[in-house]
């Protein structure tokens, strides 16, 4: 009885120890990229004598939506920080999205991009904590306030270090209509006070309506 | 009973090695994913700069590219792939077969071109390639202006009565901050002692470009053409810190806190394990 007991502690001990690895594995927020080979293809793109700058209009993304990751969020618009990088949301840092409003609007050509929180300080999720999570053929939908709906395919997944992240192609592909979502990854650099990698989803408009 | 003991306490230490194993080649792999990424593309855009030809069709490794190419018009950026690129242009409709101009060009893995099609006479047409940087300067405009026409020689640009930069044919000026707004711009040709003007808007985190193309007493007769695009920005800072000092006496960290109390609970239980297995 006693030594069943005994085995009985040892096992529970041990089952829970081996939980806690398994549950920091499934919590870590430094996940393994797919590694996606693109498929660059080379773009007709119409000429254009005076091109114009980002969208002068009203009409603004307001919800995302992302159901493989249960996002629902709001989205801000947001620009250029002080060091010249792209802004976060304000009004709510760790709920809210942001939508760069220099760039395209989401469902117009171009490469339109999004960013939100891995985090809150402390290490507790944000909004964009399961973004990682994404893959290929995955949805995300953006609620535009006009009332149209468009939804982009997951198209890449790909982890950069943020100061060869390869921006033009982030911020400026506009050789289709794309949505890339920006948060942060890997470990924290305390001394930079950032993560060590930048995770961007590409995604593609697949429909509007 | 020893005996077995031994065995759990050995094969509960390896469940829990093999745990952390996972754990720490997990934390890694995120580095060769960063190492191994294959989209870092090339982008480029072509402005038609050559008086000496007429609207054109643009053939990229043998495949349409631009059709209907009209002088003076510049496209947006197209990504490519990185590597040598045979670039052909051919008179509208006559195909690649009657390419006018053929030329590889060989482009960097996340280069940014503006690439310019221009030329001193009809049998005499090249490609000029620049390299851009659009990166945003926060909260200004940038501008930089490219001298393509061919018999404009040294040219200054004046925004006003401001002298901004001076170029020469197939030069491109440095990058220059600009303050936001419309602005009235004028180009002035030393040689030719005639100035070029045009009318723009600035606007915050963009790049605008100026390109003098055309001929000077002569057709197509020179003009500016102004093209702006959205300034890229750097990567944003969307991470926290996992680890911030308390504050106002609190703890502000309760992850860290679960984390703690359970590896105190977990690090008694371990101790007492291997104290009553030696006992």
């Amino acid at each position: 009885m006693s030594r069943q007991s005994t085995t009985a502690r040892q096992s529970a001990f041990y089952t829970l120890l081996l939980t806690l690895c398994l549950g920091l594995l499934a919590c870590s927020p430094t996940d393994t990229a797919r590694l996606a080979v693109s498929n660059p293809t080379i773009t007709p793109t119409g000429p254009a004598s005076t091109a114009s700058a980002a969208p002068a209009s009203s009409i603004h993304p307001d919800r995302l939506l992302i159901p493989a990751i249960q996002v629902n969020a709001p989205i801000e618009a947001v620009g250029i920080d002080r060091n010249g990088d792209l802004a976060t949301p304000t009004r709510n840092p760790w709920e809210d999205t942001g939508w760069y409003a220099d760039g395209p609007l989401p469902g117009t050509q171009g490469s339109a991009v999004i960013d939100g929180h891995l985090d809150r300080p402390g290490g507790s999720p944000a909004v964009f904590w399961l973004l990682r999570q994404l893959r290929a053929g995955d949805m995300v939908k953006v609620h535009v306030s006009n009332g149209a709906t468009l939804r982009f395919q997951v198209t890449d997944v790909e982890y950069y270090e943020p100061q060869n992240a390869p921006l033009q192609q982030i911020f400026g592909d506009s050789s289709g209509i794309y949505l890339n979502l920006i948060t942060c990854a890997g470990d924290w650099i305390p001394n930079q006070h950032q993560t060590k990698l930048r995770l961007v989803v590409y995604t593609r408009l697949i429909s509007s309506h | 009973m020893e005996t077995k003991q031994s065995r759990l306490s050995w094969g509960g230490l390896a469940l829990l090695l093999s745990g952390f194993c996972a754990l720490t080649g997990f934390l890694l792999l995120p580095v060769i994913s960063a190492r191994a990424s294959t989209t870092n593309q090339a982008f480029v855009r072509i402005i038609h700069s050559s008086p000496f030809v007429g609207t054109a069709d643009v053939f990229v490794d043998g495949n349409p590219f631009l059709t209907s190419f009209a002088f003076g018009a510049v496209t947006s950026y197209a990504a490519v792939p990185p590597g040598p690129h045979k670039v052909q242009i051919a008179l509208v409709g006559k195909g690649v077969g009657a390419a006018a101009l053929t030329e590889t060009l060989n482009v960097q893995p996340g280069g940014v071109y503006t690439i310019a099609a221009i030329g001193t006479a009809p049998t005499n047409l090249n490609l000029l390639v620049f390299k851009d940087d659009n990166k945003a300067a926060s909260g200004t405009a940038r501008l930089r202006v490219y001298q393509l026409a061919p018999n404009g020689g040294w040219m200054t640009l004046h925004d006003g009565n401001e002298s901004l930069a001076g170029v020469n044919y197939q030069q491109a000026s440095s990058y220059l901050t600009m303050d936001t707004g419309a602005s009235s711009f004028s180009m002035a040709s030393t040689a030719k002692n005639k100035s070029l003007s045009l009318n723009a808007t600035l606007k915050a985190n963009t790049v605008t470009s100026i390109f003098a193309v055309g001929m000077f007493n002569g057709t197509p007769g020179a003009r500016l053409v102004s093209a702006q695009v959205a300034a890229t920005p750097g990567m944003p800072d969307t991470g926290s810190d996992p680890a911030p000092l308390p504050s106002n006496g609190q703890w502000s960290t309760p992850w860290l806190l679960v984390a703690l109390t359970l590896m105190a609970i977990g690090g008694t239980l371990f101790t007492r394990r291997l104290l009553s297995s030696r006992w």
